[in-house]
């Protein structure tokens, strides 16, 4: 469990972390585990892929885990660790980016995403509008918008790092 | 000693300009540069390694852009921090192979867009409506002599910019982006690079190219739909328009990774860009978000049955104000 978290948390070096994905293959609970994270990181990104029942269900697992909206502040060392998602990729990953960005408390805008979900209310209802670092998903629209931007007959190919930026967490 | 001369010749250019005098705050000198940058970033040869920078996010990449005798345009863009990435533009098509994912990303763009008259800046009445140019310093970077070109927003519609162009060849070395407090929200800049060189396909080509066919990665196509002989309608208007930005191409396209058509719309005032993609609602049935890359603002919204996405190098207030603007035609309305 500790160990999934801070594989999420990018707390593990690289080969601690093969070592932890290693694991979540073999391990179906782990593997369960590492699902909800998502979920509900997805949930606090607003995405609607949820069953209906899923904010009931929530609420009840989230009091069995505390620890998840919970998680203690990486060390710097930890927040060098680079993900990388690409919208369509359902790779690891993606996945682990999706739960970083949404879990791991690095700024005031997560933190008050995180916050309102810990009362069980409606996970929908509760995120102000802040703006948070493209997690990869944009890639695509990125490329397809770059080719007519100005800046991209001033600068050359330059800005195209945008469409294919890996995330890192801000604040490192 | 060559490069001594050109540069001799870039200042004894800059020392003309500047003696007519009736350019006020250098306006006009403000914008040949701009040009100068423009038509350097299509012709010259180079390669370096370029910082770019955003909030506390540094990335490095080498640079490499080659014209062949043909005019035919090659340029090769590698990450050097982080998981493994590199860009390849050859004239009309973007590649971008990322092997983290064993995936390749391919743009291909109509013919006719590449030399789009907007896309260079070609009037100083369509961007001074927008910005205030001013030429500044010249400055000292990566061991070149450049000169600061500044473009300060005229509204808060927009960012600011600010270019130093390398004076014999008018490369832009550095571009900062400015928030309304004037703070730089990215950055690039070159650390080390080399003018001139001859043309190699080896040097522009992808390390990937041969291992991404050989392990049948994910293709991902993207592109504009065939054009028709007139631009396309996408049956999308804009309800208010904000001052200064002009459509600048309106398209059905594909986009890697989704099915179906979506809708393309690129406004510009002659320097940012933003554009406006429709697609028909995804089963995952998103709701609004607003992120950000580098100066790269980008807001999705669920507009009825659809899902608005809206990006370009502006402040997010104008990514939402266009976003939301964003209506479906009436049958009944007339043409604008």
């Amino acid at each position: 469990m500790d160990d999934i978290s801070a594989l999420m948390d990018g707390e593990l070096d690289s080969h601690q972390a093969q070592r932890g994905m290693a694991r979540l293959k073999d391990d179906s609970e782990l593997r369960e585990r590492w699902d909800l994270f998502h979920l509900i990181g997805d949930a606090m990104r607003h995405e609607q892929l949820l069953s209906r029942g899923f904010n009931d269900g929530l609420a009840k697992r989230l009091q069995e885990e505390p620890t998840v909206l919970a998680p203690r502040r990486s060390t710097t060392k930890a927040r060098r660790v680079t993900t990388y998602a690409l919208s369509a990729a359902a790779s690891l990953s993606a996945a682990a980016l999706v739960a970083w960005v949404a879990v791991t408390p690095n700024g005031p805008a997560s933190l008050q995403a995180v916050a309102p979900a810990s009362n069980a209310g409606p996970v929908q209802a509760t995120a102000a509008l802040a703006s948070i670092p493209s997690d990869g998903r944009m890639n695509e629209y990125l490329l397809a918008h770059q080719g007519f931007s100005p800046s991209t007959a001033l600068q050359g190919l330059a800005p195209y790092i945008r469409s294919v930026s890996a995330t890192r967490p801000e604040g490192r | 000693m060559r490069i001594g001369i050109v540069v001799l010749l870039g200042l004894a250019g800059a020392a003309h300009g500047a003696a007519h005098g009736a350019d006020i705050g250098g306006q006009g000198e403000a914008f040949t540069w701009l040009k100068k940058m423009a038509s350097a970033s299509r012709q010259q040869n180079y390669s370096g390694t370029i910082v770019y920078q955003h909030g506390n996010h540094v990335e490095t990449s080498r640079v490499v852009h080659f014209v062949n005798a043909a005019g035919g345009e090659f340029e090769k863009l590698e990450a050097l921090d982080g998981p493994p990435r590199e860009v390849i533009r050859s004239n009309d098509q973007v590649i971008c192979y990322l092997p983290s994912v064993k995936t390749v990303l391919i743009e291909e763009r109509a013919r006719n867009i590449r030399n789009f008259p907007a896309l260079v800046p070609e009037s100083i009445n369509g961007i001074n409506e927008s910005y205030q140019l001013r030429k500044e310093d010249v400055d000292r970077v990566a061991g070149y002599d450049c000169q600061w070109i500044a473009l300060a927003p005229r509204d808060n519609l927009r960012y600011g910019r600010r270019f130093c162009a390398e004076l014999a060849s008018g490369l832009p070395l550095r571009a900062h982006t400015m928030n309304e407090k004037g703070e730089a929200v990215e950055s690039f800049a070159f650390t080390q690079l080399a003018l001139g060189g001859a043309f190699s396909r080896e040097r522009v080509k992808s390390k990937y190219a041969d291992k991404s066919r050989s392990q049948n990665w994910r293709i991902d196509r993207s592109g504009l739909n065939p054009a028709p002989s007139t631009p396309a309608d996408t049956g999308w208007v804009l309800t208010s328009q904000l001052p200064g930005f002009k459509k600048l191409m309106e398209a059905k396209r594909s986009l890697g990774g989704r099915s179906g058509t979506i809708s393309q719309i690129v406004l510009s005032d002659g320097l940012a860009a933003v554009s406006i993609f429709i697609e028909p609602m995804p089963r995952a049935h998103p709701a609004q978000l607003l992120s950000h890359q580098g100066a790269v603002n980008i807001y999705k919204r669920p507009y009825g049955n659809h899902i608005v996405t809206v990006l370009g190098e502006a402040p997010a207030a104008t990514i939402m104000q266009i976003a939301n603007s964003v209506e479906l035609r009436p049958v009944t309305a007339t043409l604008q």
